[in-house]
């Protein structure tokens, strides 16, 4: 099991030479990949771990995002001391998503509430020039991380393949630990895992935080990356392609939220010049899945080998 | 003083009364059973007694401590553990993993630990793992243990589902219908099991069961509930003997 | 200040009675098979753009052009439910909210692919025109809304409670199982409901298309109003989405009006959020509790 285990860090490896290869677009969709490990890891937590019908993933994404911006714009941080309280500022609008959940909503109601705050934030976004620039969007300078800045996209590279690879391996940790297994037990049956002692109000509070936290840092990476935020990025397109990336991938597996970032983040960007295509693309491509691979890509790799299962337990 | 002592329970639902002003103890080291008619209110009152309902009178005390109004989770803290009667296990999860959410509470793992990766979450993760593998093992289904349990066999999933309440070695055990569906070898394991629990680890085990050798057998004391109430109280033999519960329970 | 409350009345009512129409078309197919349908907004969008392309691309009337969207929107409820609904109905709750989602979206993209880059406008039956009474003004619009609904409203009415049809519907939503076991084809039934509920929400679209230039993202606007008007009335409520979306719409004007504009767009998003924190099972709820 160890030695599998470890082949997972030959995909950041084999990631480090890319920017030899790539030219600066293809370097730009990478560096959005990377956005979307985040985004996609964060989702599934709520989503396929705690198994919450939630649809404020964007809201976090956004947050983070605008977070970022308005800390280096208006209060002239550099951008890396600005990662942190971005996830921070994340974390408390996923403390603030579990509120309903934690009085009792649940299923198509706290969908409809989660919405309607996802809707909300983005309403905000556009209604408050002063700190978001409104419709108009807010321009974010070049990202600077201890003096030093990135102007180039495989400079951004190095830092957010970094940031990807210590955000993903400690949630990693806490996923394969009790607190992920209290996670997956209240996503089976929240009678039974009560009766384990688990106390269920405080996981919800915590996967929604943390959630919010691991996107509200890709939220961070996304404002370094673009340049330019508006409050269109964060629309109900942003949310299908979300949850094309989980649904894909797999729900509840972190190797399957990595590789659905990698193959629904690549494909739009051809589409690019036909406005619909990535809806009805997402949308076709999510019934398919609903129907015929309900767990996802990975439950397909999982077939093939063993290194992509879920979790993995040592006890040696 | 008796381990868990229930004091005029009564449930009501509307103008419905599942539960009418039930008394009854549970000392260490013994097998109570309820048994009684469907409907009579039996897995309403483990609902009750797990917090899972709520008392519209009455009192339940555990240790000498009243553990009526306190979350079903408080009252798994403090060393209640259940089964469910139509399945409670996780089925996402593997059977280790079942058995693992069962130490919950014993696992000594924080979020900063775990993300740092420190020697004292590690090594509390592991211990429990092990300790997890092993209780499966000593029941017989070590070969499932990484299996998913929705993949399990009902016999298995039965069996993980004890294994994972007495993960603990809670003080009582409340099990509802343990050995429905079971095949007869498979119910005499669980007799045996349940009777080495009982004498070698004082552990008390009030349980709610329709097979009535099974409840005969594995029993020190039987108690009858009727319409919501109890009707009779006794040894196996009494309550064998007893003529009310004749008519009541087996419509004679 | 108060000299403006008719007026504000009056228009709420009649955007209410849309929001109503498609509340009561979404709470139909809840009822039947407790799916919600995240790809409500998108039918309902969906079917002015159809009702468009009779009128003008095949040169149809109005009335055969309203009829044959009515038409095709039934035939896709029906076929939704039968394909896409039913063959997952016990599985997860996730898998079914993203399956009408899923579809919903595929809908969206389309149109947007045909029709993103310009103004659709939906051809009228009859001219716009403008009423007084007594400096209340009411236009012929707001009036078609009120006619049309109310007829709506008195027809489920009608087909719910007195049609052994509807009875049996009533029946089925207290227990899908106990339905099935007395013979009854559930499946049948139910792709039925989700036809006449998708249609009903066509003759919303369609309304909808006389106020409104058509646009793809229609259908996101309609869906949050129609949840509005179910929370607040109380999800499985007939009668709860039928008051609750003519409150919705009198709430919208009167809050825009005298506290902000802002809560012409918010008042949804708000209602949603603040009754399910405080009141979950809304104005007329059955369901005390919001678990299963």
């Amino acid at each position: 099991m160890r030695l599998t285990r470890r082949a997972f860090w030959l995909l950041p490896l084999l990631a480090l030479p890319l920017p030899l290869v790539l030219n600066q677009y293809y370097q730009y969709v990478v560096n959005l990949i990377l956005v979307y490990v985040l985004v996609g890891v964060g989702f599934n937590i709520v989503v396929g771990n705690l198994g919450q019908l939630a649809f404020s993933n964007v809201a976090f994404f956004g947050i983070g995002a605008y977070a970022s911006a308005i800390l280096t714009t208006k209060l002239g941080m550099p951008w890396w001391l600005t990662v942190i309280p971005a996830g921070l500022i994340g974390a408390l609008a996923g403390c603030a998503a579990s509120i309903p959940a934690l009085r009792g909503v649940r299923l198509f109601y706290l969908a409809i509430m989660t919405l309607a705050f996802g809707e909300l934030m983005r309403w905000s976004y556009i209604r408050t020039p002063v700190l978001t620039g409104g419709s108009m969007g807010l321009s974010v300078p070049p990202a600077e991380v201890l003096g030093w800045t990135l102007t180039r996209d495989d400079q951004k590279f190095y830092v957010f393949l970094f940031i990807v690879v210590v955000v993903v391996v400690c949630t990693n940790r806490i996923l394969e630990s009790r607190i992920g297994r209290a996670f997956q037990a209240i996503k089976n049956d929240e009678k039974a895992a009560a009766a384990m002692a688990i106390a269920t109000s405080r996981y919800f509070l915590l996967a929604f935080a943390l959630s919010g936290f691991v996107v509200g840092i890709g939220g961070a990476m996304y404002a370094a990356l673009v340049g330019h935020l508006s409050p269109e990025a964060f629309d109900l397109v942003q949310l299908i392609q979300q949850f094309a990336i989980i649904m894909v991938g797999g729900l509840g597996s972190l190797a399957g939220s990595v590789l659905g970032a990698i193959l629904i983040t690549a494909t739009p960007e051809i589409f690019r010049d036909w406005p619909g295509f990535e809806e009805l693309m997402f949308g076709v491509v999510i019934v398919l899945v609903i129907m015929f691979l309900p767990r996802g890509l990975v439950s397909l790799l999982a077939r093939i080998h063993p290194v992509f299962k879920d979790r993995f337990y040592q006890d040696d | 003083m008796a381990l868990l002592e229930v004091e005029g329970a009564t449930v009501q639902f509307g103008g419905l009364t599942a539960v009418s002003d039930v008394s009854f103890t549970v000392e260490p080291g013994t097998v109570r059973a309820l048994i009684g008619p469907n409907g009579a209110g039996k897995t309403t009152l483990f609902r009750a007694i797990a917090r899972d309902e709520q008392l519209s009178r009455g009192s339940v005390r555990f240790r000498g401590e009243p553990i009526h109004q306190l979350t079903p989770n408080e009252v798994s803290r403090r060393g209640v553990r259940r089964t469910f009667q139509n399945g409670g296990l996780f089925g996402d999860l593997t059977a280790l993993e079942n058995v693992l959410t069962g130490l919950h509470i014993e696992i000594d793992s924080s979020l900063l630990g775990l993300v740092v990766g420190s020697k004292r979450s590690r090594a509390s993760e592991r211990a429990a793992t092990r300790r997890a593998r092993e209780l499966l093992e000593m029941m017989g289904i070590g070969h499932v243990a990484d299996q998913f349990a929705r993949d399990l066999s009902g016999g298995q999933q039965r069996m993980v589902e004890i294994v994972r309440a007495l993960a603990t070695d809670p003080p009582l055990l409340l099990l509802d219908e343990p050995a429905v569906g079971l095949a007869p070898p498979v119910r005499l394991e669980l007799l045996e099991i349940i009777r080495r629990l009982v004498e070698t680890r004082g552990t008390a085990v009030l349980l709610i069961e329709h097979a009535i050798e099974f409840v005969m057998t594995v029993s020190d004391s039987i108690m009858v509930l009727n319409n919501g109430t109890l009707i009779a109280e006794g040894t196996p033999d009494e309550v064998r003997q007893n003529r009310e519960v004749l008519e009541a329970y087996l419509g004679r | 200040m108060l000299a403006l409350l008719p007026q504000l009345l009056v228009s709420g009512i009649a955007i209410g009675m849309l929001y109503a129409l498609i509340a009561l078309s979404m709470t139909i197919l809840y009822r039947a098979t407790t799916v919600v349908n995240f790809g409500h907004g998108d039918l309902v969008m969906v079917a002015a753009y159809l009702l468009t392309i009779f009128a003008v691309n095949a040169t149809l009337p109005f009335v055969p052009a309203l009829l044959l969207s009515v038409a095709v929107l039934f035939a896709f409820g029906f076929l939704l439910h039968r394909a896409f609904i039913w063959p997952i109905i016990r599985g997860p709750h996730l898998s079914l909210a993203m399956m009408a989602i899923a579809v919903g979206y595929s809908v969206r993209g389309l149109v947007r692919l045909e029709y993103g880059q310009e103004a659709v406008r939906m051809p009228r039956p009859f001219a716009e025109k403008i009423f007084f009474v007594n400096n209340v003004v009411i236009t012929l619009d707001e009036i078609a809304f009120c006619v049309v609904v109310l007829v709506m409203l008195v027809a489920s009415y009608v087909v719910f409670s007195k049609t052994r049809f509807g009875r049996i519907v009533q029946a089925m939503f207290q227990t899908q199982r106990g339905a099935s076991l007395v013979g009854i084809n559930v499946m049948q039934y139910n792709n039925v409901i989700w036809g006449v509920g998708c249609a009903l929400g066509a003759l919303g679209g369609v309304l909808l298309g006389l106020i409104l230039i058509l646009d793809p993202d229609v259908g996101a606007w309609t869906l949050l109003r129609g949840f509005a008007a179910m929370t607040l009335g109380g999800f499985g409520s007939l009668h709860g989405a039928v008051v609750g979306g003519l409150l919705i719409g009198v709430l919208e004007k009167v809050l825009g009006t005298y506290v902000s504009t802002a809560f012409i767009d918010i008042t949804c998003y708000l209602v949603i959020i603040v009754v399910l924190l405080i009141r979950p099972r809304g104005l007329f709820g059955q369901h005390a509790t919001l678990r299963v």
